[in-house]
């Protein structure tokens, strides 16, 4: 193994992305961050940065850790998302993010706030009522899913498919394992639809499909980038916040004082939603590519390397989160990682925010207690959620 | 101490404001108001200002130490 040679950094042989090591990788990272600043990982061939300071310089120094070599740990992967924002670096990524953030800002968001909310308001009424329900598929997935595909302005019957190929394009960032190569043909399929059948005559006017559109109109972007930035939108705002807010009823549901303390002070609630997001992140990893020797800790990490990022693991990291096992609501972590930093920072972050909150402001008018059955879990390469999780609610 | 703010950077999360509500609030339009831009900051404020520094989501905030 020559990666290694020139550098000191503690060598793992295990597979990060086996079923065993994603159905529970916190002790895997707690080893990993107890071995050094880097380690070297030899299944995939990569330096991995576990610890949360250096996780974090890692993000905000996207010159000499660059996302334009891909993101992702095989090279079929990174082939599917080539000119694709999160895959770019700049000028093309501010290019781009100017096109994302003027739909997705805060400021953006003022405008569809009380839809959303009066949405998520509906939407957790009807659940309730039935006092037993699926949290992953009636709510978690119901709601991302319709908020999505209404803002993007898709056609009704398009939406069905938009979870399996949000699954995909995540099993994509993984290595080229069977995960990874079994979304290959699901992927094609998204491409295609977006160019053959998602066209422009299709989307909702005034949609952010079609400001897409717009953009390239009046010269912000070229016709050809337009699919690229549809698929950041079909995409990441799905399987993310879908998770977010399964996670978030299990830990509720498991620690019943702490969704006591969120229901007497609902201003608790962007808090509580910083903590889900920092104790169990949605994405667990990102992937750099090293352009230069670099030194983190005293430990070389020499140029032209991968070099992946592990959110999950610097959130879990006793150096910044005291009792980071702890589900903490009144904690309110807002310098967690899952949402990435610096210039890749997750564009949708306050679509996120606005979509949880609302979800919790309902819960939390109608539901004093949740009692949950044997949650099941959904592997992915990189995002890490729940398939089902059964609820009582009173 | 100063805080540089890259407006080119800001998209206006507000996590600044929850951390130094006295050196950043969001307009009602939501632009960012930073009220000492270029300016330097009061010694009883800096825990604030590093603060608002660190929990910017996009980087479009830096510290600059001044002799």
């Amino acid at each position: 193994m020559t990666a290694t040679i020139g550098s000191s950094a503690p060598r793992f042989d295990l597979d990060l992305f086996s079923d065993e090591n994603l159905t529970d990788p916190y002790p895997i990272y707690e080893r990993f961050r107890a071995a050094g600043p880097v380690v070297y990982l030899s299944a995939i061939d990569a330096y991995a940065l576990s610890r949360y300071d250096d996780v974090r310089a890692g993000l905000g120094d996207h010159e000499t850790f660059i996302s334009g070599r891909g993101i992702g740990l095989s090279a079929e992967g990174n082939a599917t998302r080539k000119g694709v924002i999160i895959a770019s670096d700049n000028p093309l990524h501010d290019q781009l993010r100017s096109v994302l953030s003027e739909r997705l800002s805060p400021k953006a968001m003022n405008v569809i706030r009380a839809e959303i909310n009066e949405k998520a308001d509906a939407l957790v009424a009807s659940v309730v009522a039935q006092t037993s329900f699926d949290a992953v598929t009636d709510l978690a997935q119901a709601f991302p899913l319709t908020v999505v595909a209404d803002l993007i302005g898709l056609p009704a019957a398009d939406r069905l498919r938009l979870l399996e190929w949000a699954d995909a394009g995540f099993n994509l960032w993984g290595p080229s394992n069977e995960r990874n190569i079994r979304s290959l043909p699901v992927w094609a399929e998204l491409i295609d639809y977006i160019v053959t059948q998602a066209t422009r005559d299709k989307l909702t006017p005034g949609s952010m499909g079609a400001a897409i559109y717009e953009a390239a109109d009046r010269g912000a972007i070229a016709l050809d980038q337009c699919p690229q930035l549809f698929v950041s939108y079909l995409v990441a705002g799905v399987d993310t916040t879908i998770n977010a807010i399964g996670n978030a009823v299990a830990y509720f549901a498991e620690f019943p004082d702490q969704w006591e303390l969120l229901r007497e002070k609902p201003a608790l609630i962007p808090s509580a939603f910083e903590e889900v997001l920092r104790i169990d992140a949605p994405l667990q990893l990102v992937r750099r590519y090293c352009v230069r020797d670099v030194e983190v800790g005293g430990t070389t990490i020499p140029a032209d390397s991968n070099v992946v990022l592990i959110y999950a693991s610097g959130n879990h990291d006793d150096r910044k989160f005291p009792e980071p096992a702890r589900f903490d609501v009144t904690r309110n972590p807002l310098d967690h990682l899952t949402f990435g930093y610096g210039l890749h920072g997750c564009a949708g972050q306050a679509l996120a925010r606005l979509e949880a909150h609302a979800i919790f402001r309902a819960l939390a008018k109608r539901v004093t207690r949740f009692e949950a059955g044997m949650p099941v879990r959904r592997l992915n390469n990189v995002v890490r959620g729940l398939e089902h999780l059964p609820v009582t609610v009173s | 101490m100063k805080v540089l703010l890259d407006r080119k950077r800001c998209e206006g999360h507000g996590m600044c404001e929850s951390a130094a509500p006295e050196l950043f609030t969001l307009d009602e339009a939501g632009e960012l108001i930073a009220h000492f831009d270029g300016r330097e900051i009061p010694a009883n404020l800096e825990e604030s200002a590093r603060d608002a520094v660190r929990v910017c989501p996009v980087a479009a905030l830096a510290i600059e130490q001044t002799p």
